[in-house]
């Protein structure tokens, strides 16, 4: 589903990615992890172009992407993101966030797109939420509306970029699971997370950045019971 | 102090009369200086250099330069090359229109760079063009932290009209003027026109108070 090739990308003189290659296959759940600044919100940014590279090739769905606004908001509509901090649109009610793009984007009308929406706020266990604004949710609750927007664009791969992040503990869980009854049926996703035991329970694959680099990636009772490298053994004993 | 109320009495229809068109260049000017500042602002925000450096000129030089002067480059300078005779009317609705426009640019401006960098971000990921997440997510959020500046603006904009009295605009001030020249009189010429101005700005403030909190109930 994706591929990425040589990838390079620099902020300034800073170089941030440093030669990164990487695959993800349809229904495959990655899972990034590494120390902070190691590049890897940068690394998700880049597959759905929220920021331009410098030199590498990424193929998403089949098509090499190339900085035409007409490429970028085709390959977006395929590709859905979840942030660490929700970004609802706040002078929106909780459904509308969920109908405004398949609206303008895909021109589904209203009905329809309300239909998808409560289904999909049925689905994160949000229904009784639909006319709220997002002000009143809890981060957990907020979180869910952000996946169930994405979702309503009906994207091929799921980005998650540290969604449990900014909660509270006692509503890590409740993202998770939903994030889980995702991987089970068969979206393909990419999630930078500190959860490792997600990580465990959910990933195909979990790939270790540190400085730019992807430094080691394996199944995650691999990586995390017999890691190869050094910095990936002094990354897991600190987090573990 | 011998007050000469019948002066006051003589010239309160015209003083009434010129209030009224006060309120009419102010309202045409802000409405029309509202949107075409929402333009001025996005292009000054552009990303291409040219046109934002000319907006950004544009700018500089309706705040950077006095009202009055523009008001008399626009009236004997400008409006001559698109009517004949120049109604002063026009030119003093003209000059507060861009003038304030300018003005309006910067609070867009301000406005929309307040609404976080995310908000951009989570519509552009799902799918919807610039155009799109700027009209329907970034600009009504903006708008509401607009209010209160805009509301400045206005009131700005209703005392500089009174500079309409120096290329005979029939507003309120013109009439002041008259009745000053016309009985070499200070305070029964001037005192109404304060009144009047008093009158329309406290009445505004007080609307923009309520329309604040209607905003931010919602
Ligand atoms: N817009 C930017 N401009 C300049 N430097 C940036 C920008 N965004 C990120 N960086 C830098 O790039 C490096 C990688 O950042 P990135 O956010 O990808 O790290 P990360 O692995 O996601 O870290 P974290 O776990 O803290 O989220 C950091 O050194 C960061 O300071
Ligand atoms: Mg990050």
């Amino acid at each position: 589903m994706i591929k990425i090739r040589n990838l390079v990308k620099r902020f300034g003189k800073l170089e941030v990615l440093k030669d990164i290659s990487f695959n993800v296959n349809q229904k495959e759940v990655v899972v990034v992890i590494g120390p902070s600044g190691s590049g890897k919100s940068t690394l998700l940014r880049c597959i759905n172009l929220l920021e331009t590279f410098q030199s590498g090739e990424i193929e998403v769905d089949g098509k090499t992407v190339h900085f035409t606004e007409k490429e970028i908001n085709e390959l977006r509509k395929n590709v859905g993101m979840v942030f660490q901090h929700f970004h609802l649109f706040p002078h929106k009610t909780v459904l509308e966030n969920l109908t405004i793009a398949p609206m303008k984007v895909k021109n589904l009308d209203k009905n329809s797109a309300n239909e998808k929406a409560t289904a999909l706020l049925k689905k994160v266990g949000l229904e009784d939420k639909m006319y709220v604004y997002p002000d009143s949710l809890s981060g957990g609750q907020k979180q869910r509306v952000a996946i169930a927007r994405a979702l309503a664009m009906e994207p091929k791969i799921m980005l998650f970029d540290e969604p449990t992040s900014a909660l509270d503990p006692e509503m890590v869980g409740e993202v998770l699971e939903v994030m889980k009854q995702l991987a089970r049926e068969g979206m393909t996703m990419v999630v930078v997370t500190h959860e490792m035991g997600f990580a465990k329970e959910v990933g195909d694959r979990v790939v270790f950045m540190d400085g730019g680099y992807i430094v080691e990636e394996n199944n995650p009772k691999e990586l995390f019971d017999a890691p190869q490298h050094k910095r990936t053994q002094d990354f897991l004993s600190k987090v573990l | 102090m011998d007050f000469r109320w019948d002066i006051v009495s003589e010239y309160m229809p015209y003083f009434l009369q010129g209030a009224g068109l006060t309120i009419v260049f102010s309202l045409v000017a802000i409405f029309i200086g509202t949107i075409l500042g929402l333009f001025i602002g996005l292009g000054r925000m552009s990303e291409k250099k040219i046109i934002s450096y000319i907006f950004v000129w544009y700018i500089n030089f309706f705040r950077g330069t006095p009202i009055f002067v523009q008001i008399l480059l626009i009236h004997f300078g400008a409006m001559p090359y698109f009517m004949n005779p120049v109604s002063p009317a026009v030119s003093l609705t003209v000059a507060l229109t861009l003038n304030a426009a300018a003005y309006i640019a910067e609070i867009f401006r301000a406005g929309i760079q307040s609404i976080d960098k995310g908000q951009m971000e989570a519509a552009r990921s799902l799918g919807m063009t610039k155009a799109q997440t700027m009209w329907h997510i970034i600009i009504p959020q903006a708008f509401k932290r607009m209010i209160p500046p805009l509301g400045n603006e206005f009131i700005a904009l209703l005392k500089e009209s009174s500079l309409g009295a120096v290329i005979a605009a029939p507003e309120l001030m013109y009439w002041g003027r008259a009745a000053s020249s016309a009985y070499y009189r200070t305070w029964e010429a001037y005192l109404p026109v304060a009144a009047g101005y008093l009158m329309l700005t406290l009445t505004l403030t007080y609307l923009l108070t309520k329309l604040e909190k209607r905003f931010n109930l919602s």
